[in-house]
């Protein structure tokens, strides 16, 4: 027995050991002077600008960044708060890649007033913790700077909680396009989808293009007699369906009425569209069911095994397209047009936390990661589309991602680039409240609509009282 | 009546001396986050603002029917405890018993058994994914040989269910493995007595085998029990729920309320009432044990 | 009667090979994905066997995770984990098994109860809890709990096997004048060997492959575990599949080698506790 009670000890020591290592080491982090800076004196970043010129005038700063990600995501973030810190040297910035479960370990953090400086955050979070006071509002700081301004920003980037309350802007814009193979056209004998919005596919048009590139076991294609529905080798499109206010928006729907307190997705035009969407799946066979959908690879993988011929997808699909562009002959499309031209704008705000003792620091972070020009990898990969405006208006800042790489083709700056700064629509996380509620009500009815049980109006009718008791209201009226 | 003093005698001094490990980890750890659950319950609290006293409506919501899924998420777990407990002690016991026999190779056998419960989810699921596919999947394949097809496996609001405790029968691993070390523990002079006796290996099995297996029997059950009630990963990795909230499975739900909907007062509450039901039917079952398990230190059988 | 105990042995080796099949299934496929490329990986009909070996997806995973840290790391939780549980579960299910006390079998139900609340409304409390104590962002959450009794679950299991070792032999001890101390670990102890290896490698798994409990303790990347690691392979809009194939098999190995090592020591400690009984 005496083995194993100096068993127990070394244990303890051990314990006691590593206990005491990290306690330092989170130690280090909390020893820093309080600035006491509070954002009413934000105007002194004007100040804070000039005195860079005197880097030993400044109190040693640590700011906490969260964030989540791809690996080459993560890569190219912390290369970009090196070259900040590098630039600051008085600002340490500790990054915290959280792989999964991220609002729940947030929500942890915010339990025990451990909340990290600032980070990325789910936009409709982020709106319900900046509703509570949570978070900072970034016009306070934007109104008092002097490089950038509130107008320089594309609209669709922006979380705003309440009039003039900005909780945060997109780390990234993501729209939505056609991407598909030109082996698939070629082999077909179509011409090359449009990439002008103006003259964009009209639905009719789409369809039979789809029909035309669907093709079964034999090779028939789903216009012919012959073609076998349960047999398919090659859909003519996905679509990744939660993204159906695409077409809701171009069928002139909306999700909910202007102040939020009516549910408009079984209104005629918006039932229609959804309808039309699942008309794509079980009247034309041109798209897979959520169930064939679930064992299709993602984009680029589905594309270049020709297990689809398009799909109508965020732009993201780019990096992987970009890295497939080897073996895999691709092109971007302007998605296809119902009544109005649309596509749905989407991205998750980096945010300033409350907790924060140095909000000015934490702006200095915030101003540099909001710059293209600092992440321009993840630009130029084709996973990101910039913030602010100028980079899609001033032909030398859009020649540095938009083009010249494997990721951006020819048509892509009309397909996506331009089409999104014109007709891009802000997703429903970007105004909605208790908006995770509502979908969980409105998805299983959907997915009825799509597997084709029910139509989109009797499924959408169905849950309107549903969903209408649960309607708080929207954050600003878009 | 007992005198104290008698009560508290050496063994009972021992016996508490002994447990206070577990009794300390319990205060400590344990009962106080269980105390903070059980305010939130009666709150509205989102964590992030502070807590809201609302007296016990986050219950009455869920009994009245004001939240529509809680009937809905109670029924579906209930089924899918019901099915899967018993299949998955009556194959993790079988598989045991294989396993149990002087055979050549055990040791690997073993571990191959054991192997899919340390497969990580993610790998496993894409594996299930793809043999519940209604068209192209194994499961389907192999039944058109039998002229059945077309089951829809996970995608059917019926087969959904079903088809998650077939998946879990892949996981007995744990459960083996208890029974295989329980297996061990059975003196192998009593096997030979039935033998001398001219006993087969049913009454091997029915007269020794089983009867001392009950304890083991006993704490899978508890353990299948309690597990099952609170299934989770496969609701929110293979079918988030669905299809039509047929696989929402208690936990899934709770866990949707307090991280999803930020509302930690109402999953605090769903999570109470599964605690009752869990308590109680736990309760149940030992109150029965007295009649079937073995016991050497209760000296009754 | 040869025949027919030839055609058991044959049954038995049958449905042991059939099932083993069924249980090599997602490790061969794990294996098989981890040497393909992203765009093989779903494809249906599935390959099952790759064209081409692309060992480089392992090379490519282990530059992405900080491997030896990750591996460090999980490794000390994972040693102080299973050191806990194993020192102190087995005493308090002799106390709940063997002892008899006034209120024993309601302080059991108290603390089977620990199990039957789901650990969802638990975490924010228990967070909040370590954080007033400042140890979080340490391994002590994770850690220190296993040192009381290495909780509910453990302790129960291990009740049940102290129930079936036979009365005579503590009774016989009681009688030469033994301490109930002594008898536990000089009479119960050696007994208990093959449960308590399945106590111990039931705490090396569930500790090596934990998720939450790391992802919500630690907030520094230096201090992250393998089963962390695992999930960076997945990004916002799309996961790198064949790297996370390649890295998860990687993890897998130790667990495997832990598993396959430790259940040939319970089956040891069984013979010996055989030639006892």
């Amino acid at each position: 027995m005496r083995k194993t009670a100096g068993l127990a000890w070394t244990g303890m020591i051990a314990l006691s050991v590593i206990v005491s290592g990290c306690s330092s080491n989170s130690g280090n982090s909390n020893t820093n002077e309080v600035s006491g800076n509070t954002v009413n004196n934000t105007s002194t970043n004007t100040a804070n600008n000039t005195v860079q010129n005197e880097p030993e005038k400044h109190d040693p700063v640590t700011l906490k960044y969260t964030f989540w990600g791809s690996p080459n995501e993560k890569k190219v973030q912390e290369a970009a708060i090196k070259s900040f810190t590098e630039k600051y040297p008085w600002i340490k910035v500790n990054t915290l890649h959280i792989p999964d479960a991220y609002t729940t370990k947030l929500t942890t953090m915010a339990s025990s007033n451990q909340m990290p400086d600032i980070g990325l955050l789910n936009g409709d979070v982020a709106l319900e913790w900046a509703s509570q006071g949570r978070i900072y509002n970034i016009l306070d700081f934007l109104n008092n700077d002097p490089d950038v301004s509130v107008n320089d920003i594309l609209p669709n980037t922006m979380y705003y909680w309440d009039e003039g309350k900005l909780a945060g802007v997109n780390g990234a814009l993501e729209a939505f396009a056609l991407f598909y193979n030109k082996d698939a056209f070629t082999d077909a004998g179509l011409p090359l989808p449009p990439t002008k919005a103006d003259e964009a596919y009209t639905w009719d048009q789409f369809v039979e293009t789809a029909q035309k590139l669907t093709l079964d076991q034999k090779g028939h294609n789903a216009l012919d007699p012959d073609f076998d529905p349960k047999a398919i080798k090659q859909f003519g499109v996905t679509m990744p369906l939660w993204a159906y206010m695409n077409g809701v928006v171009s069928n002139g729907g909306q999700f909910i009425n202007e102040d939020g307190t009516e549910f408009k997705l079984s209104d005629p035009e918006a039932a229609e569209a959804i309808q039309q969407w699942a008309d794509l799946i079980n009247k034309y066979h041109v798209a897979p069911s959520p169930t064939q959908s679930k064992n299709l690879p993602s984009g680029a993988t589905a594309l270049q095994s020709r297990k689809v011929a398009m799909t109508m997808d965020g732009q993201w699909s780019l990096v992987d397209l970009g890295a497939a562009s080897k073996k895999l002959n691709f092109g971007v499309g302007v998605a296809p047009v119902m009544k109005n031209k649309a596509t749905m704008t989407l991205g998750e705000p980096i945010v300033i936390f409350k907790d924060t003792k140095h909000p000015e620091e934490a702006w200095m972070l915030y101003k540099w990661m909001m710059n293209p020009e600092n992440t321009l990898e993840l630009q130029t990969s084709g996973l990101w589309m910039p913030v602010l405006k100028k980079w899609y208006e001033n032909e030398d800042l859009v020649s540095k991602w938009a083009a010249g790489n494997p990721a951006h083709p020819d048509g892509y700056q009309d397909a996506v680039m331009r089409n999104a700064f014109d007709n891009g629509f802000p997703n429903t996380s970007y105004y909605v409240k208790n908006l995770s509620k509502i979908n969980s009500i409105i998805d299983p009815a959907l997915e009825q609509v799509w597997l084709g049980k029910a139509t989109a109006e009797e499924a959408l009718a169905k849950i309107k009282p549903q969903v209408e008791k649960e309607l708080k209201g929207v954050y600003t009226e878009r | 009546m007992i005198s104290g003093r008698k009560l508290w005698n050496k063994e009972a001094r021992a016996g508490v001396l002994f447990a206070s490990p577990v009794i300390a980890g319990y205060l400590i750890f344990v009962l106080g986050p269980m105390i903070a659950s059980f305010i939130f319950s009666l709150s509205e609290y989102n964590v992030i603002s502070p807590l809201k006293f609302i007296g016990f409506s986050n219950y009455t919501n869920l009994i009245d029917g004001t939240d529509p899924l809680f009937y809905k998420s109670l029924g579906v777990t209930a089924y899918y405890v019901i099915l899967s407990v018993p299949l998955q002690i009556l194959l993790a016991f079988m598989v045991a018993l294989l396993l149990n026999h002087p055979i050549k190779g055990k040791t690997f056998f073993r571990t191959i058994f054991y192997m899919p419960t340390i497969v990580p989810a993610v790998a496993s699921s894409m594996i299930w994914l793809w043999l519940f596919d209604p068209d192209l999947g194994l499961l389907n394949q192999l039944l058109k040989v039998f002229g059945i097809s077309g089951l829809q496996w996970i995608y059917s609001e019926n087969l959904a269910v079903p088809s998650l405790v077939l998946m879990s029968l892949w996981t007995i691993g744990g459960t083996m493995v208890i029974f295989l070390a329980g297996l061990q523990g059975i003196p192998r002079h009593l096997y030979e007595s039935v033998e001398v006796d001219g006993g087969n290996w049913l009454h091997k099995l029915f007269f020794i085998t089983i009867p001392l297996m009950t304890p083991t029997i006993f704490f899978n059950l508890v353990m299948g029990f309690i597990g099952s009630f609170q299934v989770f990963g496969q609701a929110y990795i293979m079918t988030q729920g669905g299809p039509n909230n047929a696989t929402l499975f208690y936990s899934y739900y709770l866990y949707r309320e307090a991280f999803e909907f930020s509302s930690m007062g109402s999953a605090s509450a769903i999570a109470w009432v599964l605690f009752i039901v869990i308590l109680g039917l736990t309760m149940m079952v030992f109150k029965t044990s007295a009649l079937w398990v073995y016991s050497e230190s209760e000296g009754k059988r | 009667m040869i025949s027919s105990r030839f055609v058991s042995k044959s049954l038995i080796y049958l449905l042991l090979a059939a099932g083993a099949c069924l249980c090599l299934f997602p490790f061969y496929w794990l294996l098989r994905s981890s040497v393909m490329d992203q765009s093989d990986i779903f494809v249906i009909p599935p390959i099952w066997m790759p064209h081409d070996w692309l060992f480089s997806n392992y090379r490519e995973a282990l530059t992405i995770l900080p491997f030896n840290r990750y591996f460090l790391n999980t490794f000390i939780i994972v040693v102080l984990e299973v050191s806990g549980v194993v020192l102190s579960s087995s005493i308090c299910a002799y106390s709940f098994a063997r002892l008899r006390w006034p209120g024993r079998n309601l302080v059991f139900m108290i603390i089977l109860t620990s199990m039957m609340l789901p650990g969802a409304v638990t975490l924010i409390p228990q967070y909040v809890g370590w954080a007033k104590l400042g140890a979080t962002n340490t391994f002590i959450p994770l850690t220190l709990p296993a040192w009381f009794g290495g909780g509910a679950f453990n302790v129960f299991l291990l009740r049940q096997f102290f129930m079936t070792i036979p009365k005579e032999l503590d009774e016989a001890a009681l009688v030469d004048g033994a301490g109930y101390f002594r008898i536990y670990s000089r009479i119960m102890l050696p007994l208990l060997v093959p449960a308590l290896v399945v106590v111990g490698l039931f705490s090396f798994l569930n500790g090596w492959n934990d998720f939450m409990g790391p992802l919500i303790y630690l907030s520094d990347e230096k201090l992250y575990t393998l089963a962390l690691g695992l999930q960076t392979f997945k990004g916002m809009y799309n996961a790198q599949w064949h790297l996370m194939m390649a890295a998860t098999t990687v993890v897998l190995m130790p667990a495997m080698l832990v598993f396959f090592l430790g259940q040939k020591y319970f089956v040891e400690g069984i013979v010996m506790t055989g030639l006892k009984g």
